[in-house]
């Protein structure tokens, strides 16, 4: 077949040799302009200027431009991590260990683009069971604590480089004179102490002691006296059925409180379907200042300290001999008596707080008698929560004060402010050559140490613990360390010229441990690593008894005597006092919050003191200030009255009064240390103190002033008796007051039967004349155990870092002008001049997200509405900030955003500052907001959503598995937080739910609303206070607080 | 001679030999004259009190509603007291311009302009509070139920401050085109009987070529009927509304059924005792004792011992129904109101409300000017007071005791207060100067048969024997 030729043009088909060319050089590149080049280069602008001038002129536009827009840090992944590693977006959850001076909890962190902004228990652990506290949750804001420091210091000067510490210190520490000390607190990590002991080997004059700001060495030197163990047992309160505590705060700072809390709780879950055989553990607390967990005692009495002794004596003879206590009240003898019986029923458990050995040897004598060990107290696993030797850490003092001292190496504890005699510590702590701290900022101790060597923040590195023998748990970080700081076993490695690193030691001993890598990390995993089956021995008792007794009632107190006492929120101090959810956390019996103060009864305020605990009290801020002596030392502070304290006995709280470089939030109040004494064995918390009047006043932020219920029915308390007899009781309450309205005469309802439950769905349709909405779907519910409720916080901090409630500051909470979602109201009643009358009940109040609620109906734009799933939401885009729907809400739940608290708002320079709580909203402390929920911006109502964030990822989950939402795919951050398992929370119409178990068939005789007789159809019921105990003094003749409206 | 007639036994309204002509030139000579040093001092510190306002609300609007001392439990404090008892005043001048005009009331046309400039500028000055008690007071137009873009996303027309919104702005309306209308012909008068070109300019402008015809005069008759007949529900409506903001809530001492006329009658009670405040000082000031009769003040006067007995009333029942309800929370609620920490409140506004209004059962006391004067500001103190026990002492101590909590204004509430004060006088001394305070064409209506003269006339024809009379008359040309 003949080639066909096409041509495109003429060009082509006579082919010239310019066609050729031009065909050759397809993409021209020279540009007709070069032809001109001359002109062009020799222009007064040339072409290169030319763009030199319009990139320059861009640039600065571009510059000019952006001057004023603010520079927002949000910085793109450029390359994606691994998705199993980190999905934007999405949370990761590491095990981690949550350690602290000895305090011990097994943790999950959640983290968010690797930040962790959530605590959350970790229920793999045996010993704390998923429990958490208010500390423990309130973690991750102190990693973002601005005052932290960011790198070494030398010499009162920030450093550079690790070298330019190093090098001195390593200089100092082969030329040092004389011992050399590593102080830490109680150490759990084996790892750590595996590190000490290479330092040690290295420095053989180096010696390590471990130093509790609040001791518990009365009780190691008791058990080495009676066992010959110098140690501390394992407390099994779950399996206590008696639990007689003599001054010991177990449910809120005693050794371990969120282990026993988690653990005692779950003897106080009742189901009323089961009425007739339920049991429940009876608790009895003897005290002198009202504890919180006085306050949940079911049998409480006082006595003042130097009683102790008595009452342990008389409790010892009661069980053994069965003689007739003869105690100071009536009151103490009746519950010695009755408490003694109880006990020697077996598995029972007597615990006290006292730091006293003797105290304690009778003590261990009582539990030896009773048959406690081997049972709930547990000599096969003990505990290392608390390790420390007072004596030895006087016994450093000394030496440093003698100049004998060469080196110092300080970690975790913070001697100059948290030690009895502060002032000979710092003065001993002169004469010493080289002095390192590791502790996290320029706390009291760390000014005047010469090099400052900051340790991680532990959730910044790699750790381990050993809380109780045999059972092991891990630390690993979880976001790279913020700040130019190490972990002070590198250090310590460094200097004694180890070349492994801390981590290296830490592998090997794990994977050594624990048998092989694939081990170690699922150890990892979990977060911790236990005995398959837990050990569980008794021990014998070879202690002095007598001996003991006759030692410790020789003890005599004054008129006054003071308890210094850790509060549930700050504990001892440390990097907590600058913490503002804590310090804004209302302390569970005062309510108080931002300030330490003089807890003192009633009677005794208003008869020495002319202070009154109600009256003026409830409107009045300002507190007398009282001025409390032991010794020489003495601190002056506002008296806060607190129905319960014995009339003796006055409190204070250690953790406040910070110096200025802790932390601007740490600085109000005073520190009462100082009130503590040495007795040449133990330091002494409680001590004869004179109080005397000043004249000044203090203002003290208090959010709950009212302190009885006044015997109305938002709360309902029964005995067990009583509950017992009659279960129904409760059930025939609420159908007497709301039949009436669910079957009315008029619609033909004559007969009533009296055996028949509250119709609830009646009473909903025909106690209104609307018409009533369908709830089809997912109904969500919450029902709130009063029995389970210890009043600890830890709901109350889990929902701010959840939802991003704002800190408000000292002044605000003194407005009432406090925003926290959660709060837990405390009532009591009885008579407030008997301390030992006092009963005590907490209630978890938040929005009851009525399905009939009056919030909605008021807001004039529709704000805050009804979901179909029965949440009461709020449209904060929408919200104009009427406050007329606060004002309509029955349960005065809802918060307002009174000013630019989190610089949410778009006003320019109008943030919100008291000069205490405002890190709060440096950039860096900003890191701790959950990004799933609003930061709500000025003006604008809030209030608890249910979690509806956690609501609408569980019904995504759901979704994509492809199964109907179950309870196990929500939580809400509050009922995760709660150890005692307070809140259940689930879909009420879904028959297998937990909530729908509690309300409609295990609990139903226990159910009430508060407030239900509005009509306002709260979708939060509330399960009945059961009390172990003879008398309600509520709603009783007995109920003095109630008649007199205190 | 007037078609009405009116008995010589009945008091005359308008004292002294006044003709029309007169009547005019007192009514018109502040506006013509140049304004005493007294008027620029009071005006200055009016001005004073409303800058000092005016920083006040700013400053809240800045740094946000904390800067008030109101609270999470109680979230309405100085502010919607405020706010209700200017609307309360405001009542007065509608009551006193619209059914006092329908019932034919002529002693109301001395009265009547200054009531409702009154009316006006308390209005003006309670609508501050609700807009300035907003959190996000820029978004505020988001209570107009306008179509937009969200939705379209609507107002709640369940809530009672919704209606709060069309209640007050119909009543600012319609007050303001009742009173306006009222001046048309004033401002004629003074257009014609300018000096100045500027004045004559302006108050030709807003005399709306007002000529005085006979049709214009009927027209107008007519508008201000059909204005009174709106206004006159208004009357009742307005605060009937106001106090629906606390009658539909579920909070003890505010959900109570007695609130609407309870209300009606502390508004009408506060307003009469405010109007007499102003009058007093006016009359006085202007030298309109003529016009602004002791008997004025007398007619005041019986309309607050009436009123003021009806609140007394509806206090009692208020705690006779507390206590009969035997419902725990609304016995405690009045339980803590009078005897609570705000127990000062309580009987502050008993004494000012209700004892002391009983003085004027004396006649002596009700035509005593300066009894009078004093009693209207108690009157207005405990109506104040009245406002603040209903919000304040309800909310903070409702129904669950661990929110109980105590409130205390801070200086920007106080301020915010004092500023409305500012405004008011601002607007009041301003209305005095340039707006004639008495209706000049409408006391005419009842010169001839309530002025002193032409009663001492009527007088006289009444004395007179029928065969004198007719004689008269007839040779009367």
């Amino acid at each position: 077949m003949a080639h066909k030729q096409y041509w495109k043009g003429l060009e082509e088909l006579e082919n010239t040799p310019e066609h050729q060319q031009i065909v050759e050089n397809e993409f021209q590149r020279d540009l007709p302009v070069l032809d001109m080049s001359d002109k062009l280069l020799n222009a007064t602008t040339p072409r290169r200027d030319f763009l030199k001038f319009l990139g320059f002129s861009t640039l600065a536009a571009t510059i000019a431009a952006s001057c004023e827009m603010p520079v927002r840090k949000a910085i793109p992944y450029a390359i994606k991590p691994d998705a199993e590693l980190l999905t934007p977006g999405v949370p990761n959850y590491y095990a981690s260990t949550f350690v602290d001076n000895g305090e011990y909890c097994s943790v999950l962190v959640k983290t968010r683009d690797g930040r962790p902004i959530m605590i959350e228990g970790n229920n793999s652990s045996s010993i704390t069971q998923g429990g958490t506290s208010a500390r423990v949750i309130a973690a991750t804001l102190s990693l973002y604590d601005k005052t932290r420091l960011r790198q070494p210091r030398a010499n009162g000067k920030a450093v550079d480089t690790f070298e330019a510490v190093d090098t001195p210190i390593a200089a100092a520490l082969s030329s040092a004179g004389g011992a050399v000390y590593i102080v830490t607190g109680s150490m759990l990590s084996p790892t750590s102490k595996e590190v000490i002991n290479r330092f040690v080997a290295k420095y053989p004059n180096a010696k390590h002691i471990q130093y509790d700001p609040v001791s518990y060495s009365g009780m190691l030197l008791a058990n080495e006296a009676s066992y010959g163990k110098r140690a501390l047992p394992s407390y099994n309160f779950e399996k206590a059925e008696t639990v007689f505590s003599l001054g010991a705060d177990f449910l809120g700072t005693w050794l371990s409180p969120t282990e026993f809390a988690t653990g005692f709780m779950k003897t106080r879950k009742i189901k009323s379907s089961d009425a007739k055989n339920v049991k429940m553990s009876k608790h009895y607390q003897v005290e002198g200042m009202m504890s919180m967990t006085g306050a949940n005692a079911d049998e409480r009495a006082t006595c003042k300290p130097s009683e102790y002794g008595k009452v342990a004596e008389a409790l010892y003879r009661a069980i053994t001999t069965g003689a007739a206590p003869s105690l100071p009240s009536a009151k103490l003898n009746s519950l010695i008596k009755a408490a003694a019986a109880d006990l020697k029923k077996g598995n029972g458990l007597v615990v006290c707080g006292s730091n006293d050995v003797n105290l304690q040897i009778v003590i261990n004598a009582i539990n030896n008698a009773i048959g406690a060990n081997g049972t709930t107290v547990n000599w096969a696993a003990t505990a290392n929560y608390k390790q420390g030797l007072d004596a030895d850490m006087v016994a450093f003092v000394n030496a440093m004060n003698a100049g004998q001292v060469g080196a110092v190496f300080i970690h975790g504890v913070n001697p100059a402010y948290d030690y009895y005699d502060a002032k000979k510590f710092a003065d001993g702590l002169k004469k010493v050559k080289l002095s390192v701290s590791f502790n996290d900022r320029l706390d009291e101790t760390t000014q005047l140490t010469n090099y400052a060597v900051p340790d991680h923040h532990w959730l910044e590195s790699w750790g381990d613990a050993e809380p109780k023998t045999g059972y092991y748990s891990f630390i690993q970080p979880t976001i790279a360390p913020l700040f130019k700081t190490r972990a002070f076993q590198d250090s310590l490695l460094k200097w004694s010229g180890a070349s492994e690193t801390y981590h290296d030691i830490y592998n090997q001993y794990w994977i050594a441990k624990l048998g092989g890598q694939a081990n170690f990390d699922k150890a990892l995993q979990d977060g911790v690593a236990e005995p398959a089956t837990a050990p569980l021995a008794g021990a014998s008792f070879s202690g002095n008894v007598e001996d003991a007794i006759t030692k410790a009632k020789a003890k005599t107190g004054g008129k006054y005597e003071v308890v210094v006492y850790e509060t549930v929120a700050l504990g001892y101090g440390g990097a907590w006092s600058n913490n503002p959810w804590l310090q804004e956390m209302p302390d569970p019996i005062t309510k108080a919050t931002w300030d330490n103060y003089v807890c003192m009864s009633p009677k005794t305020a208003k008869e020495q003191f002319d202070a009154e605990l109600t009256g003026i009290n409830q409107v009045e801020r300002n507190k007398k200030v009282l001025k409390v002596k032991v010794g020489a030392n003495e601190v002056a502070l506002p008296v806060v009255v607190v129905p319960g304290m014995h009339n003796d006995v006055v409190a204070v709280a250690v953790g406040y009064g910070r110096s200025k470089d802790v932390g601007p939030a740490s600085i109000n109040g005073k520190n009462a240390y100082p009130l503590v004494t040495f007795n040449g064995q133990t330091f002494d918390y409680a001590n004869t103190a004179s109080v005397e009047k000043t004249a000044d006043v203090y203002a003290v932020a208090i959010t709950q002033t009212h302190h009885s219920y006044e015997d109305r029915p938002i709360i309902q308390e029964f005995t067990l008796d009583e509950f017992k007899k009659n279960p129904r009781a409760l059930m025939e309450s609420r159908k007497e007051e709301l039949d009436h309205y669910a079957h009315p005469h008029w619609m033909g309802h004559h007969e009533e039967n009296k055996d028949a439950d509250l119709d609830e769905k009646a009473f909903e349709k025909n106690a209104t004349m609307y018409p009533v909405h369908e709830k089809p779907g997912i109904h969500w519910g919450m029902s709130i155990d009063l029995n389970s409720c210890t009043g600890c916080g830890a709901c109350v901090i889990a929902c701010q870092a959840e939802n991003n409630v704002s800190v408000v500051g000292k002044h605000e909470v003194l407005k009432s002008q406090e925003m926290s979602w959660v709060r837990i109201d405390r009532y009591f009643s009885g008579d407030p001049n008997d301390p030992d009358s006092i009963q005590t009940v907490f209630q978890p109040m938040m929005c009851q997200h009525c399905d009939n609620a009056p919030c909605e109906n008021v807001c004039p734009v529709s704000a805050t509405n009804h979901s179909s799933e029965g949440l009461n939401q709020m449209a904060y885009n929408r919200c104009i900030g009427t406050k007329y729907c606060a004002n309509n809400c029955p349960y005065k739940v809802r918060r307002f955003n009174w000013f630019d608290f989190n610089g949410a708002d778009s006003f320019k320079d109008n943030l919100y500052t008291d000069g205490q709580r405002d890190d709060i909203n440096d950039d860096l402390t900003r890191m701790v907001l959950n990004p799933d929920v609003t930061v709500r911006s000025r003006g604008v109502m809030e209030k608890c959503s249910f979690c509806v964030q956690r609501l609408q990822d569980a019904k995504l989950t759901a979704k994509k598995e492809g199964t109907p939402i179950k309870d196990h795919h929500i939580t809400t951050a509050c009922q995760k937080a709660c150890g005692g398992d307070c809140f259940t929370f689930g879909n009420v119409n879904d028959p297998e739910s937990e909530i729908y178990k509690q309300r409609y068939v295990d609990n139903k005789e226990r159910v009430f609303y508060v407030l239900e007789q509005l009509h306002v159809l709260p979708n939060v019921n509330y399960l009945s206070k059961i009390r172990n105990t003879n008398m309600i003094v509520a709603g009783s003749d007995k109920n003095e607080m109630a008649k007199q409206h205190i | 001679m007037h078609l009405k007639y009116e008995s010589f036994v009945r008091e005359a309204l308008i004292n002294g030999d006044k003709t029309y002509g007169q009547v005019t030139e007192d009514i018109c000579r502040p506006i013509e004259q140049k304004p005493s040093k007294l008027w620029y001092m009071g005006f200055a510190f009016s001005l004073l009190l409303l800058s000092f306002g005016a920083f006040s609300v700013f400053w809240e609007v800045y740094w946000g509603i904390g800067t008030w001392g109101i609270n999470r439990t109680v979230g309405w404090g100085w502010d919607i007291t405020n706010f209700v008892w200017w609307v309360g005043i405001g009542h007065a001048g509608t009551l006193i311009s619209a059914i006092l005009l329908l019932f034919r009331q002529g002693w109301r046309t001395g009265v009547n302009r200054a009531a409702e400039a009154m009316t006006i500028f308390a209005v003006m000055c309670a609508g501050q509070f609700p807009i300035f008690h907003m959190g996000r007071v820029w978004n505020a137009f988001y209570v107009l139920p306008y179509p937009n873009t969200r939705g379209s996303l609507w107002p709640n027309f369940n809530s009672a401050l919704l209606w709060d919104v069309f209640a007050i702005s119909t009543y600012f309306t319609v007050s303001l085109l009742f009173w306006y209308s009222g001046l048309v012909p004033d401002f004629a008068t003074i257009r014609d009987r300018a000096k100045t070109k500027l004045r004559k300019r302006l108050y030709g402008l807003a005399s709306f070529g007002w000529t005085g015809t006979a049709k214009n005069w009927q027209r107008f008759e007519s508008l201000c009927l059909v204005l009174a007949g709106l206004s006159t529900p208004l009357v009742l409506s307005v605060h009937t509304i106001v106090s629906f903001d606390f009658a539909t809530s579920v909070i003890p001492g505010w959900h109570a059924t007695i609130f609407p006329p309870y209300f009606v009658a502390g508004a009408v009670f506060s307003g009469f005792a405010m109007v007499n405040t102003l009058l007093v000082l006016v009359r006085k000031i202007f030298r309109l004792e003529d016009y602004i009769t002791i008997g004025h003040i007398e007619a005041m006067n019986k309309v607050i011992v009436l009123t003021g007995s009806i609140v007394g009333v509806a206090y009692l029942t208020e705690l006779f129904m507390a206590w009969y309800s035997q419902v725990v929370y609304e016995q405690q609620a009045f339980k803590w109101r009078v005897l609570g920490p705000y127990w000062w409140s309580y009987w502050a506004m008993m004494a000012c409300n209700v004892v002391s209004p009983q003085f004027f059962w004396f006649k002596k006391l009700r035509r005593n000017i300066v009894f009078t004067f004093i009693l209207s500001i108690v009157v207005n103190i405990g109506m104040w007071f009245e406002r603040f026990v209903i919000i304040v002492t309800s909310l903070y101590r409702d129904y669950l005791p661990s929110s109980w909590t105590y409130y205390s204004p801070t200086w920007t509430e106080l301020g915010f207060y004092i500023g409305t004060f500012g405004l008011f006088f601002t607007c009041f001394f301003l209305f005095a100067k340039y707006f004639p305070v008495i209706a000049i064409a409408e006391i005419k209506f009842t010169l001839k048969t309530s002025g002193d003269n032409y009663k001492r006339e009527m007088k006289r024809l009444d004395e007179m024997s029928v065969p004198e009379f007719i004689h008269e008359v007839e040779h009367a040309h």
